[in-house]
């Protein structure tokens, strides 16, 4: 059963009917078979002969022909092959319906009224031209292409499978695709940055972001032992086989098992390809989104910072020096100090630990860590009437995570806080002190300061999560301690609320203010002795060290100068951090996203396996692309791994290969890429099946057009907007779609029903997200805000695009109108017409509020006239005026709606009838098409 | 042409992929197909009736999906060797078999009684003492095997024939080949489990259409409150006023129609609003069971715990049934281990109380679907996604998953009554004689249905995918003549 894992046509293939759909291009060999089809010639064991394929030529350089009164050349292309059949292509639709069809297609939402009128008051084309420009220029126009591109993307936000978890990093690279359709991001830089962003250009955010490509397939969540080399190469095969698909419109997927059976792919080539993301992994990345509102907010800060340091400076200059003299003419008085360091103090550590007296006052406990340690500090003072402790613990370098504790993790707990008491020179016992409620600058969940000075030895403060921070707390004293000569004071700290979780850098301090504040200026008792003796000296005799100490003293303790300096303290600390948004990135070397995975995330080496089986292992690969779309052997693009390099610049190689018109497959990338657009404004490929350029795949319509598209494009330099404004400016594109417009519409309708030859514009269904979109829109509910993480919520009034893609639960309106299930690439999408899609019309209550939205509106109106909120509702939904007819039977039917809701106040009925109205507009399938 | 396939098939497989190459709708083209080339196929719905390929006796489907994994060795596979190696090692055992690579134990026989029923003499283990009686309409598959030891790979095996996300499901490709004969009800109706334990692991992705058009995807009732989007008016809107709107959209797309008479999109559309216009009325009537007569509803046991529940959706199955739906699955436990027929701790507990949930509403419905003379041409099935080990799990009672040998029994539909295909080996452990792979299980639910499961195919992305891959064979020994 190895072959079941790999899902070919195999003898299915005998049985294989030519689509009907390549009819027309026999027609171009001959102009009379119309309706049937040749058989295929018999199929072949495999396709790897078929290198003469169409797709995998270079591109042919075939100049429009020339073809007299042809707009542009893509109308010469056209005009010249419909002429070739005998028809004629049909005549120019009016204004308004050119600007709804513009609109659609652009930006996915209908015109706005303001640009609806203008291109009928000026039906220029000059003004069709700028109403273009303008729809390109809006962020509307790359939010509704990068919907499509996410298709083939197979773009979504959870993992798929068992438990379908989340991947809630994933909307970076929808934002991504958006900025990059915005900004017309030259189409090679679009392919290179979603294979290897991460290798081309790591320093740019946009550009890993746009890695997310690569990431955005289903995995398992759950992966047995036995799975887990499987389901790797799943994953392998599923980068390989959507970027192949989307960028090339090849399936490799085929090889897997065996030889490609119809496309010149051989097993061994395919697994040479898939090893290129051998070591590729879903990772995740901190980076800096938004780089511009960052600098401003860090130069905002900048400019508000260089004003206080200067305010200080310009005090220091020229205020400080006449409050310094003002004082020493006052006799120097010595000012309230705040704190007091006992830096003259015994301390020991009754554990064992080595305290260490520092030049700030502190001590540092280093050595022994014990399970349980206590502190004792024994010091006489000058000082009496004391009425705080403090206590700080101190951040420093040599402690884990900056401490300010010596736990593993940088915490501390202080159990209990003892002092003992008794004046200087007393032989009485030390009495012990009561304290009264402490504070502190921060405490742990369920350890407070208080703690400290409870009797339970298990409780105690604790400052958990705020390590590499100073942290003090500050324990007042009821009644003034000391005598007159002073003070003997002994201070224990106790550490046994946890094992190890002592204080690292400790300093321990008095104060004889009563009021004091816990972060207060702090001076030594060395500090205080020396400005006392200086202050004594006369002034003829102060040394310079004197005097210096003086100006401390008074600056320290001059309520205007720390003013100042806590504004700048204040504003240093503002300093704001850049905003970092964690995105989902896929590259190498960074720790992968895991699952429940019972093995490795990746393998280093990608083995050759017998019919796709990873217990039939054959040899290991090395690197390689498609020989069918290589004119120089693989090293021509591939480079080796840098020195010390995170990513092995295997990727990029592919990206050079795919990107490299000349050498690798940038021909067939450009033709792919030019389909699509065409697909998406013609409603069909010039290729019919845009994710399929190989030999199953439908052949070109127009192959010398589509080449000479592709090679403008090139020449362009991928510009995406440049097509856009070539397409639209075509005499073709802006046709009637109504087939009976044209001249010789018998004719054509016999000869060419599917209009593969454009004598019409064909109409074609909008998306499901473009439907949603323009109800939003119509009705004036539509919230433009872009980008960011999406969501589940039905009821959200932002674009469809910004729901959140979950692969369980994804939207059911969006399923109802074919939205794909973002699993597989998907090149173009169903349109189907159904009856569940008639019942939302119907009932959904989302759709009934809209109508309600609309009303609103509408009512307006109503009270001009009946008639004007009639026109306004053609205008917002179908994007004209009703015809007399139409705007007959729509007054009939509100005429009927006022008077069956007789009953009901008239404004009411009035709200209600139109909101039916609305409804039924809305259900036409006018509103649900590109005419 | 293509002589191979009717044209009808023909036909749908061009407009599909013309829908797919972006021409337009499926309304449009099956329009103009159908007018120039086949004339009689009902044109505007692509769920319209067809024809199969050859003469299958099964109109319709209801599968039960015994979800989690039922232990074959406590159920219909009889194994006396496995009672007699009790307790001894499975020996050369690959411990990476089932899920707990850790908790391998020795040979644990069968808990439970077992007796022989019926004509056919099948041996039935005490679990379904109403099944039991019934063994004489199965057809058992007993050798069936899957791919992966893990439940969401192995139901995307069951479902869609390859283990991974993202492709059509049986149901799905049923109603591609055969359309509904329903034109007020959906195609394809899944239901789940209403007693809060979830969905199946891969939820919505088990009845996914995957690459078909979402025209083709399951529609899931909601196991609670209302079982269908969009069936009641809106808050302000009484039906007389929908009429009217109706009738205005027909008036309005009649005069845009002089605009433009070729617009066919537009007929389809109307045409889509009148379906969804009568499905309000049809849809609320099929999926009322309590309507049904007091005799029929004691048969199920809609009101009798604990079988109460699936008594509802079986009932409901033959209903929709009745009315032309053509595919029913129901899911049997939801999605979190014992939580389903997952028994990894205790067999006993958990096989007990989910056979006590189901066996008597699908003895009934196979009473039911006989007495109405529908069980001919309704293929009902029981399986779930892999089988379970003969060893016992280690650290309880239960067992693990087991992914060599499972069994599947088929009844009506025109599969032969009472026939045994297949063996596994002596305790139960691989499927050995006969086996039959999950593609083989699937061609030969086609061929009921009266597909040639080679010629059931729809190109997608350069292939042309089918149910059953490149592999597949038709079990003849349980198709009836």
């Amino acid at each position: 059963m190895v072959f079941t894992r790999c899902l070919v046509h195999g003898s299915s293939i005998a049985q294989m009917i030519r689509p009907i759909a390549t009819a027309i291009t026999l027609a171009a060999l001959s102009p009379s078979v119309l309706t049937g089809a040749e058989p295929p010639s018999p199929p072949s064991r495999s396709g790897l002969h078929a290198t003469n394929h169409w797709a995998f030529q270079p591109l042919h350089a075939t100049p429009p022909p020339s073809m007299p009164g042809a707009r542009t050349p893509v109308d010469a292309f056209i005009l010249s092959r419909l002429q070739a059949e005998g028809l004629s292509p049909s005549p120019q639709s009016t204004p308004e319906i050119l600007l709804r069809r513009a609109a659609l297609i652009l930006t996915g939402l209908p015109p706005s009224p303001q640009a609806l009128q203008a291109v009928v008051e000026d039906p220029s084309p000059a003004a069709f031209q700028n109403a273009v420009e303008g729809l390109l220029a809006s962020p509307a126009y790359g939010e509704r292409w990068a919907r499509h591109w996410l298709d083939a993307a197979r773009f979504a936000e959870s993992s798929g499978f068992e438990h379908d978890y989340d991947r809630p990093n994933a909307w970076p690279y929808r934002d991504y695709v958006v900025h990059a359709f915005n900004t017309d991001q030259p189409y090679l830089d679009f392919v290179r940055w979603q294979i290897a962003g991460d290798e081309v250009a790591p320093e740019d955010p946009w550009a890993l972001m746009a890695t997310g490509f690569l990431g955005s397939g289903v995995f398992p969540t759950q992966i047995t032992a036995n799975e887990v080399e499987r389901f790797r190469y799943d994953a392998l095969d599923d980068m390989a086989n959507t970027t192949s698909a989307a960028f090339l419109g090849l399936s490799v997927g085929c090889a897997r098992c065996h030889d490609h059976k119809t496309d010149p792919i051989a097993s061994k080539d395919y697994y040479r390809l898939i090893s290129t993301f051998a070591t590729t992994v879903r990772s995740h990345m901190d980076l800096d989104l938004e780089p511009e509102e960052n600098q401003r907010r860090e130069q905002d800060w900048a400019a508000g910072h260089a004003r206080t340091e200067a305010a200080l400076a310009a005090f220091e200059r020229e205020v400080l020096p006449r409050r310094f003299s003002e004082w020493m003419s006052a006799g120097a008085p010595i000012m309230a100090t705040d704190w007091l360091t006992l830096d003259n103090a015994h301390v020991e550590s009754t554990g064992g630990a080595t305290m260490t007296l520092q030049a700030d006052g502190s001590v540092t406990a280093t050595g022994k860590n014990p399970e349980f340690d206590r502190y004792r500090i024994g010091v006489r003072t000058p000082l009496h009437g004391i009425r705080a402790l403090r206590v700080e613990a101190l951040a420093d370098p040599s402690l884990t995570r900056g401490g300010p504790g010596r736990a593993d993790n940088g915490n501390f707990a202080l159990s209990d806080l003892r002092l003992l008491q008794r004046p200087a020179g007393s032989s009485n016992e030390p009495t012990p002190v009561r304290f009264g409620t402490p504070t502190a600058t921060f405490e742990q969940k369920g350890l407070p300061v208080a703690a400290a000075i409870d009797s339970d030895a298990k409780s105690g403060w604790a400052i958990d999560p705020e390590f590499g921070k100073d942290h003090a707390a500050m324990f007042p004293i009821e009644s003034s301690l000391g005598g007159p000569d002073g003070t003997e004071l002994t201070v224990e700290l106790r550490f046994d609320t946890n094992h190890r979780h002592s204080i690292g850098r400790l300093r321990v301090s008095v104060t004889t203010n009563a009021s004091p504040q816990l972060r207060g200026p702090t001076a030594s008792a060395r500090d205080l002795a020396a400005v006392e003796a200086a202050r004594t000296t006369p002034s003829s005799r102060r040394t310079e060290a004197q005097w210096t100490a003086l100006r401390t003293w008074h600056r320290k303790h001059d309520p205007e100068w720390r003013r100042h300096v806590a504004a700048v303290e204040a504003s240093t600390q503002a300093k704001p951090k850049p905003r970092v948004t964690t995105v989902m990135v896929t590259t190498e070397g960074l720790t992968p996203l895991r699952m429940h995975t019972q093995g490795a995330d990746f393998f280093e080496q990608t083995h050759f396996l017998r019919r796709g089986d990873p217990n039939l292992k054959g040899d290991t690969v090395s690197q390689g692309f498609l020989p069918v779309l290589m004119k120089r052997p693989e090293t021509h693009w591939q480079r080796p791994r840098l020195e010390g390099a995170r990513t092995s610049n295997r990727r990029r190689a592919l990206a050079d290969w795919m990107t490299d018109p000349e050498n690798g497959a940038g021909h067939l990338l450009a033709r792919v890429a030019v389909n699509r657009i065409w697909s998406l404004h013609f409603g069909q490929g010039i290729v019919s099946t845009p994710n399929d350029f190989g030999l199953q795949g439908a052949l070109p319509t127009h192959p010398e057009l589509l080449d000479w598209l592709a090679g403008e494009f090139l020449r362009s330099g991928g510009s995406m907007k440049a097509l856009h404004r070539l397409l639209i400016s075509s005499a073709i594109w802006q046709q009637d779609s109504r087939p009976g417009s044209n001249p010789a519409a018998t004719r054509a309708m016999g000869l060419d029903p599917e209009d593969r030859l454009l004598w019409h514009f064909p109409k074609h269904r909008l998306e499901a997200e473009a439907i949603r979109d323009a109800l939003l829109s119509a009705s004036g509910g539509l919230d433009a805000r872009m980008g960011g993480p999406g969501t589940l919520d039905e009821q959200q009034r932002r674009r469809s695009l910004y729901f959140m893609v979950k692969r369980s639960q994804l939207s059911p309106m969006l399923q109802l109108f074919d939205a794909p299930d973002a699993v597989l690439s998907v090149g173009n999408r169903p349109a189907t017409i159904t009856a569940p899609q008639a019942l939302l019309f119907l009932n959904s209550p989302f759709l009934r509020a809209r109508c309600d939205d609309l009303a609103d509106l509408l009512a307006v109106e109503a009270s001009t006239s009946l008639e004007r909120a009639v026109d306004t509702g053609y205008r917002r939904i179908l994007g004209r005026a009703p015809s007399d007819g139409e705007r007959q039977d729509s007054l009939e039917f509100l005429r009927l709606g006022l008077e069956s809701r007789r009953d009901l106040p008239r404004e009411t009925a009035l709200q209600k009838a139109l909101a039916d109205f609305g409804q039924v507009l809305f259900g036409l399938s006018e509103f649900l098409t590109i005419q | 042409m293509t002589p191979s396939l009717p044209p009808s098939l023909w036909s749908r497989r061009d407009l599909l992929r013309r829908c797919g190459g972006g021409a337009g709708l499926i309304g449009l083209a099956t329009l103009l197909r159908d007018e120039r080339l086949l004339g009689s196929t009902p044109a505007l719905n692509p769920l319209a009736a067809r024809p199969p390929q050859h003469v299958g006796k099964a109109r319709s489907v209801i599968w039960l999906f015994m979800n989690g994994g039922p232990s074959q060795v406590d159920t219909w596979d009889y194994k006396p060797e496995l009672a007699r190696r009790d307790g001894q090692e499975l020996e050369g055992f690959d411990k990476n078999t089932g899920f707990f690579t850790g908790n391998v134990g020795p040979l644990m026989k069968s808990p439970f009684q077992w007796a022989q029923h019926g004509q056919s003499g099948a041996w039935v283990s005490e679990l379904f003492p109403h099944l039991s009686r019934h063994v004489d309409r199965m057809a058992f598959l007993h050798s069936c095997y899957t791919e992966s030891n893990n439940h969401s790979p192995a139901l995307f095996m069951m479902n869609t024939g390859v283990p991974r996300m993202g492709f059509p499901c049986v149901g799905s490709w049923a109603t591609y080949g055969l359309g509904s004969e329903s034109r007020d009800l959906p195609a394809f109706v899944v239901m789940s489990d209403p007693l809060d334990r979830g969905l199946p692991k891969g939820h919505a992705l088990n009845w996914s259409s995957g690459f078909l058009p979402g025209v083709y995807q399951g529609t899931h009732l909601r196991p609670k409150g209302r079982a269908i989007d969009n069936l009641d008016l809106p808050p302000g809107l009484d039906p007389a006023t929908q009429r009217r709107q109706l009738d205005l959209m027909a008036r309005l797309g009649g005069r845009h129609r002089e605009f433009d008479p070729a617009d066919q999109a537009l007929a389809a559309r109307l045409e889509s609003f009148e379906l969804a216009y009568r499905m309000q009325m049809a849809a609320p009537e099929a999926l009322d069971w309590q309507g049904e007569p007091e005799s029929i509803r004691r048969l199920y046991g809609t009101d009798d715990k604990p079988c109460d529940q699936f008594a509802r959706q079986c009932l409901t199955a033959r209903r929709l049934v009745e009315r032309g739906v053509r595919f029913v699955q129901i899911y049997s436990g939801g999605m979190d281990n014992e939580r389903s027929w997952d028994g990894h701790e205790n067999i006993v507990r958990n096989h007990s109380g989910f056979a006590a949930e189901t066996d008597r509403p699908i003895a009934a419905l196979l009473t039911d679907l006989e007495q109405r003379g529908l069980l001919d041409e309704t293929l009902v099935i029981w399986g779930g996604e892999f089988g379970r080990l003969p060893i016992v799990q280690k650290g309880g009672t239960g067992r693990d998953h087991n992914p060599h040998a499972f069994t599947v029994w088929m009844a009506g539909g025109g599969t032969k009554p009472g026939v045994h295909h297949g063996a596994t080996d002596e305790v139960g452990f691989k499927a050995v004689q006969d086996r039959v792979s999950v593609h083989d299980f699937h061609a030969t639910l086609l061929h009921l249905l009266g597909f040639d499961h080679e010629k059931l195919t729809f190109r997608y992305s350069g292939r042309d995918f089918r149910l059953t891959d490149v592999s597949g064979d038709v079990v003849r020994s349980v198709v009836d003549g």
